[in-house]
């Protein structure tokens, strides 16, 4: 993309004299500066998500007054974040203080450079990119350790401590699932990871059921697998139920305590990007990344009328069970299945890869966590490591023995 | 193998969590939170045999005052347990024509100020009753808040409670007007306690003249001085048996709106400014006796509402 860039960039005739190596420098400014808009944006939107998904779990409306639907209300707290006293306590260690946040912001923004949109549309492709996002992320810990330290305060210390010793323990079963995945592929680069699941088959490639290539169904190891990173990765941005560096109950803040106003809102910035960047892994390694889950125009037609059906049972199961009629999955199914019937145009662009089905499936698995979060209560920091250690990751063990058994089984590889 | 079924227990539990609250995302909202200026509850009502509903709603909340047919005879500032209404007026002029009330009513004071606190009114209605106009009233409007900064002049004794928007103020006069009001009232005030002088120092000098002729009388009667000086004084007698103590205003000012205007003001203003400059001798004084409970209205620092308070002041 850097390259596309430079080129665009000397072929205008008013730039064509800067140079080549200018003009790189120029481009890979604003790539940086366009994955920067992007993560503040995200985390603008996915804050507003986040308040009316937890307040639709329960019963409330979430915010309201801002805008139509509160849509605003975001926008307004940033403005007043920025505004904010920057106050910096009087006997913190004011160097790591206000170094700690921008460490953990550029740790968590840096992850992106790799993180592949579309099939062009990514800003580094380098055959290490699932090992450098994994690296880059952990340095987010250095950072909340800076601040908690930096702030001089029991409750900060206790969270970046407590921070630490999760992101540690949980690096270890999130990076043997990943191995699990690039022994399937072979390689580091997202991108062969994701040409690796292109088109359909058969669920765990025995069982008669046409689904996509993606590594989720592609064996019962890697089915698990997916849970586990999942359950891992939401353990590593410190995410209920995994949040005891910030648990609100216990210590104030965790590491956030002593921060204020602009500081804070990049704390509040690095948590989104790491939840999104989580839910982009996910879907890159094990959901078919950019990938359609279509194979072909037919093959959208004939998914989408499957999705119907399945609309239509769950509208007839709800009805049972409940007696309220849920039109909204029907009706958007039927509308999807209608025009993807009628209009072979758009089954062709449903069928075809894209950012868009990345950003669809990024945003149901952040859903998912925002789920979780609403839901599950916190674990203590003794369960916690019990997790970690004695079910993750035996668990993540078992799955990359049992992917290699699977590959053998099925012939992918041979000896 | 607890180590199983803790897994497996754990795992069936949380997708029983996860369904509960999946349930309530996709549930349409139907008791949530009221969006409250957007939306409000309904103010029951319920006839009490009263009037109409719409008219007499058993939700007794602001007041209000239909201030164009206000009288300002103040009978809902007296009847007011809480003392929340504050009335001030002051008396038209003999060719000024304020205007008439939807019953047809002359208005003769014009009311410069009339404002009602309403964070001490305790809503009890019996303020209402007494209006001889049917001009105050309560309305269901329970919601004070207001966006207008109104500023009112309210006294230091006042300012410490900081709910000045609860203050309301019916009377539209402008402060400009009411201060000319105020200075015309002076005025007036000033000419008559001219003339209250002259006619004071031409009686004080007539008793005085009395007195030393008496004196001589009396000297040469050789009778007692004191009774003869007092037989001499006054013609009064109740001034020395009413007492000096605080009465009630109200009590006294009952007669105020229904006592013809021109020429018992002209007596009654007379008389405090004459208690102003010689407040300690009131027996001394030749003074009637409706006079004298004048001047005692006057003495009482808390009578700020009565129509002669304000213009002794003046005076």
């Amino acid at each position: 993309m850097i390259q596309l860039l430079a080129n665009w960039i000397l072929s205008f005739d008013v730039l064509s004299g800067i140079g080549f190596s200018v003009a790189w420098g120029l481009s890979l400014f604003i790539v940086a500066a366009l994955i920067f808009a992007f993560v503040a944006v995200n985390a603008i939107v996915l804050v507003y998500i986040e308040r009316k998904v937890s307040a639709f779990m329960q019963v409330r409306l979430g915010p309201m007054r801002v805008g139509k639907f509160g849509t605003l209300q975001t926008v307004a707290d940033a403005l007043k974040l920025l505004q904010k006293e920057d106050i910096i306590p009087l006997l913190a260690d004011k160097v790591l203080f206000v170094v700690g946040p921008w460490v953990i912001l550029i740790a968590s923004v840096a992850t992106f450079a790799a993180i592949p949109f579309s099939d062009t549309l990514l800003a580094a492709d380098m055959n290490v990119g699932l090992f450098y996002i994994v690296s880059i992320s952990s340095i987010v810990v250095l950072g909340i350790v800076m601040a908690g330290w930096a702030s001089n305060n029991k409750w900060s210390l206790y969270g970046a401590m407590r921070s630490a010793a999760q992101m540690i323990s949980y690096e270890i079963p999130v990076g043997i699932t990943l191995i699990a995945v690039v022994a399937v592929v072979g390689s580091l680069n997202l991108q062969a990871i994701i040409q690796e699941q292109a088109g359909t088959g058969n669920l765990f490639h025995w069982i008669p059921i046409p689904l996509p290539n993606w590594f989720i169904f592609h064996s019962p190891f890697l089915f698990i697998a997916a849970f586990v990173y999942l359950i891992g990765a939401t353990a590593e941005i410190n995410r209920t139920p995994f949040d005891i560096p910030e648990s609100e109950s216990e210590l104030v803040a965790g590491f956030m305590t002593e921060f204020s106003g602009l500081r804070w809102a990049l704390f509040f910035l690095s948590e989104y990007a790491n939840a999104t960047l989580v839910a982009l892994l996910v879907s890159i390694v094990f959901l078919g990344g950019w990938q359609s889950p279509f194979a072909d125009y037919e093959g959208a037609q004939i998914g989408f009328s499957v999705i119907t059906l399945v609309a239509i049972m769950w509208t007839l199961f709800v009805r049972a069970k409940t007696g309220r009629l849920s039109v909204y999955p029907l009706g958007l199914s039927l509308i999807l299945t209608m025009a993807v019937w009628l209009f072979p145009g758009f089954a062709i662009w449903m069928a075809s890869p894209g950012i868009f089905w990345m950003l669809i499936k990024a945003g149901s698995i952040i859903f998912m966590l925002m789920w979780f979060r609403w839901t599950f209560p916190r674990l203590r920091v003794d369960q916690l490591m019990y997790v970690s250690w004695k079910v993750i990751l035996p668990l993540s063990l078992i799955n990359l023995m049992g992917v290699a058994v699977w590959m053998w089984l099925t012939g992918e590889i041979q000896f | 193998m607890s180590y199983f079924s803790n897994i497996s227990n754990a795992i069936t539990t949380l997708v029983d969590g996860m369904k509960v609250t999946m349930g309530y995302f996709v549930r349409p909202r139907e008791h949530v939170t009221l969006q409250y200026p957007d939306e409000v509850w309904p103010i029951p009502t319920r006839n009490i045999g009263v009037g109409e509903i719409e008219s007499y709603n058993t939700i007794r909340s602001k007041l209000v005052v239909d201030f164009e047919d206000c009288i300002g005879c103040k009978a809902c500032e007296r009847a007011c347990p809480v003392d929340c209404i504050d009335i001030e007026t002051f008396k038209a002029g003999p060719d000024e024509d304020i205007g008439t009330t939807k019953n047809d009513t002359k208005i003769k004071l014009r009311v410069t100020s009339f404002t009602i606190d309403m964070s001490e009114c305790m809503f009890c209605d019996l303020c209402t009753h007494p209006c001889p106009e049917d001009c105050i009233h309560m309305t269901p409007d329970y919601q004070f808040i207001s966006n207008d900064n109104v500023k009112l002049e309210v006294t230091p004794e006042e300012r410490w409670r900081d709910r000045d928007h609860l203050i309301y103020q019916f009377s539209k006069v402008t402060p400009i007007e009411r201060a000319q009001r105020k200075a015309e009232a002076e005025k007036v005030a000033a000419a008559k306690a001219a003339a209250m002088e002259a006619k004071k120092a031409a009686a004080a000098k007539a008793a005085a003249a009395k007195a030393e002729q008496e004196a001589q009388e009396a000297a040469r009667a050789q009778d007692t001085t004191a009774a003869q000086s007092e037989n001499g004084a006054d013609p009064a007698p109740r001034i020395t048996e009413t007492p000096v103590m605080p009465s009630d205003p109200a009590l006294i000012n009952i007669s105020t709106p229904e006592s013809t205007p021109e020429p018992e003001a002209v007596e009654r203003i007379e008389v405090p400014l004459e208690n102003i400059t010689s407040p300690v001798i009131p027996e001394e004084q030749p003074a009637s006796s409706e006079v004298n409970e004048e001047a005692e209205t006057s003495i009482e620092p808390e009578d700020s509402s009565t129509e002669e308070r304000g213009e002794t002041e003046n005076g």
